[in-house]
């Protein structure tokens, strides 16, 4: 990082965080401080939806993945639309008319206490989690521009994201995200164009384009039946469908964005443009990793990209021949690349049989020496399940980006960071607080009183999820990880909500067992099956309805004969 | 000072009713994954 990129990081987190603290002035009652007194237009409710999810991890885990393992990802994301037309339908105009300030809340008024305190505490957990690993993603950029030790940047990090949290509330949270989105879509574009222009002279477009496809890292979509495959057309479509009706219809840091919105038409039209922006920017996102790999097959990258754990093995007797059979294959791929293009060019059927076979058996030894690199740095007290997914971009940026685009990306990569985690944990306060504090502790409070457990509920929430944050190391590749502990919680929740919506005879009771049964059915096929994780959202959720529905036949209480 | 809870509805400023919206997404859906299917076996 040069002076410039330092000013330009240091200008932009200020002019962020300045003018989200600024548009957050008057958030002195529990109302602004947690629903923005209900003053939200759609677009900026809209940029915070997109950039609470997208953080930091959009870039540095998304773009590795398409690097490793081409661009199947944006699969995950064709259930979201179909997501929020369900949720604009359904959802969003039940939460505005039950005038709730968290999604749990509602579920009293249509079950019981005890359904909306198990939902309460089952987000807790879920979100809890997820925020640690939010914090993580920005203590990894520390760590490799800087050098800086992990666990000190994170503690960093997470008492700054505490202090703007606490004193700005949600409507300071949602206007620097839109400052964020609009810094992130710009980022975006730069970084693409400055790629191409990186490329090789003798490389065009269209070549790069081949040569990324030919590896196999432009395969958007995949329509294999396969239960173990994480990333199919048909995983993306309806586990992707159930995860994000969960994650925008139960999760509460999704939930509190739209409530803040002037009106059921803002709240819809937020989730709407997230609808048909999201798939877009994430192949946006991902063809930018295919185009890293193309970069790199001219540019002989390191065996693996976390320079620290590379330092490490490279004192092993064992690492030589990896890194010999590393810069071999390299140079076979770099040779076959061009081969392969002068065949397509000549439009020579035979030679691009050959030249693409010769291609991709030198690209499978590569793969072979990257995972017995990753293999060594467990072998020498690492860990077991290395990934150096998330360090691919940001070795990329830092190297080869001009002087003041390396700030911007790192700026944008902070900024994302900051505002997700504090919108995630935001929402853990407000849960806190209203489903928790008072309603079970202290019951007839003063507006100023809830204002300040409020603030007290940001603080707790952040220190827990720094705490949580030092396990981000053993989950691998960060966003998949974030997923992960999402579908282990979203599911029983997404049941529950199906059951108030669409099943009028289920009484508070039957929901409650049903979310017990349905996340038992979760940890049991996490554990217990190999079955990919965007299916636990579908089982979890079916479980919750079964059950339910079978307690209250059983029970075939009065208000069934109503 | 009104209720900051009153609760309001509107038509969407497009297309005229909610559910032509919707439509209107899911059909969106279909292009882009037909657009993704066809960039895969293009360049694959």
């Amino acid at each position: 990082m040069t002076g410039l990129d330092w000013a330009v990081l240091f200008t932009t987190l200020t002019v962020i965080v300045g003018y989200g603290l600024y548009r957050s002035r008057g958030s002195d009652t529990v109302d602004r401080f947690l629903l923005a007194g209900k003053s939200m237009p759609w677009y900026a409710m809209a940029l915070s939806i997109m950039a609470t999810q997208a953080s930091a991890v959009t870039f540095i885990s998304t773009t590795g993945q398409a690097y490793a393992d081409g661009m199947r990802f944006v699969q995950f994301y064709f259930g979201l639309p179909i997501a929020m037309v369900v949720l604009c339908a359904t959802v969003v105009p039940v939460f505005h008319r039950a005038k709730v300030f968290t999604a749990y809340e509602y579920l009293e008024q249509r079950f019981d206490a005890k359904t909306r305190a198990l939902a309460s505490i089952i987000f807790l957990c879920q979100r809890g989690l997820s925020a640690g690993l939010t914090l993580y993603a920005p203590a990894i950029v520390l760590s490799v521009i800087l050098g800086w030790p992990e666990r000190a940047t994170i503690l960093l990090m997470g008492v700054t994201v505490i202090t703007y949290t606490t004193l700005g509330g949600v409507k300071a949270v949602t206007w620097s995200d839109v400052q964020q989105m609009i810094i992130i879509f710009i980022g975006l574009v730069i970084a693409l164009i400055t790629l191409v222009h990186l490329m090789p002279s003798a490389i065009s477009f269209p070549d790069a384009l081949y040569l990324a496809g030919a590896a196999g890292r432009l395969n958007a979509v995949t329509t294999d039946v396969d239960w173990n495959d994480q990333f199919t057309l048909w995983s993306g479509l309806i586990g992707g469908t159930f995860l994000f009706l969960s994650y925008f219809g139960c999760d509460q840091s999704q939930v509190q964005r739209y409530l803040t919105g002037k009106s059921i038409a803002q709240s819809r039209l937020s989730l709407i443009f997230n609808a048909v922006a999201k798939i877009p920017m994430q192949f946006f996102i991902l063809f930018i990793g295919a185009m890293v790999f193309v970069f790199y097959l001219f540019v002989q990258p390191p065996v693996l990209f976390e320079q620290a754990e590379l330092d490490r093995i490279q004192t092993s007797g064992a690492f030589r021949p990896v890194a010999e059979q590393y810069s071999q294959a390299f140079e076979r791929r770099r040779q076959a690349a061009l081969n392969l293009l002068e065949a397509h060019h000549a439009q020579s059927a035979a030679g691009v049989r050959q030249q693409t076979e010769a291609y991709r058996s030198a690209q499978h030894d590569i793969d072979g020496a990257r995972e017995q690199a990753a293999r060594l740095v467990g072998s020498s007290g690492g860990d077991q399940d290395y990934s150096d997914t998330n360090y691919i971009f940001l070795s990329f940026v830092t190297k080869y980006l001009p002087v003041g685009l390396v700030g911007l990306i790192i700026a944008v990569i902070f900024a994302a960071t900051m505002s997700a985690s504090a919108g995630e944990i935001n929402s853990l306060a407000t849960v806190t607080m209203v489903d928790l504090y008072k309603r079970y502790f202290h019951k007839q409070g003063s507006d100023h009183h809830y204002l300040m457990a409020s603030r007290w509920c940001t603080i707790f929430w952040g220190a827990y999820a720094i705490v949580f944050a030092g396990w981000g190391r053993t989950l691998g590749s960060l966003i998949v990880a974030v997923n992960k502990v999402g579908s282990l919680f979203y599911g029983s929740l997404l049941g529950v909500f199906v059951l108030a919506f669409f099943f009028r005879r289920v009484r508070g009771t039957a929901a409650f067992f049903g979310m017990l049964a349905g996340e038992a059915a979760i940890f049991a096929t996490r554990f217990f099956t190999g079955i990919s994780f965007l299916w636990y959202n579908v089982i979890g959720c079916a479980m919750v309805v079964a059950t339910a529905l079978v307690i209250t036949h059983i029970k075939a209480s009065p208000v069934i004969s109503e | 000072m009104p209720d900051i809870r009153d609760v309001r509805d509107e038509p969407p400023p497009f297309l005229g009713t909610w559910p032509r919206v919707y439509w209107a997404v899911i059909i969106y859906l279909g292009v882009i994954i037909l657009a993704c299917y066809g960039f895969t076996r293009a360049l694959e």
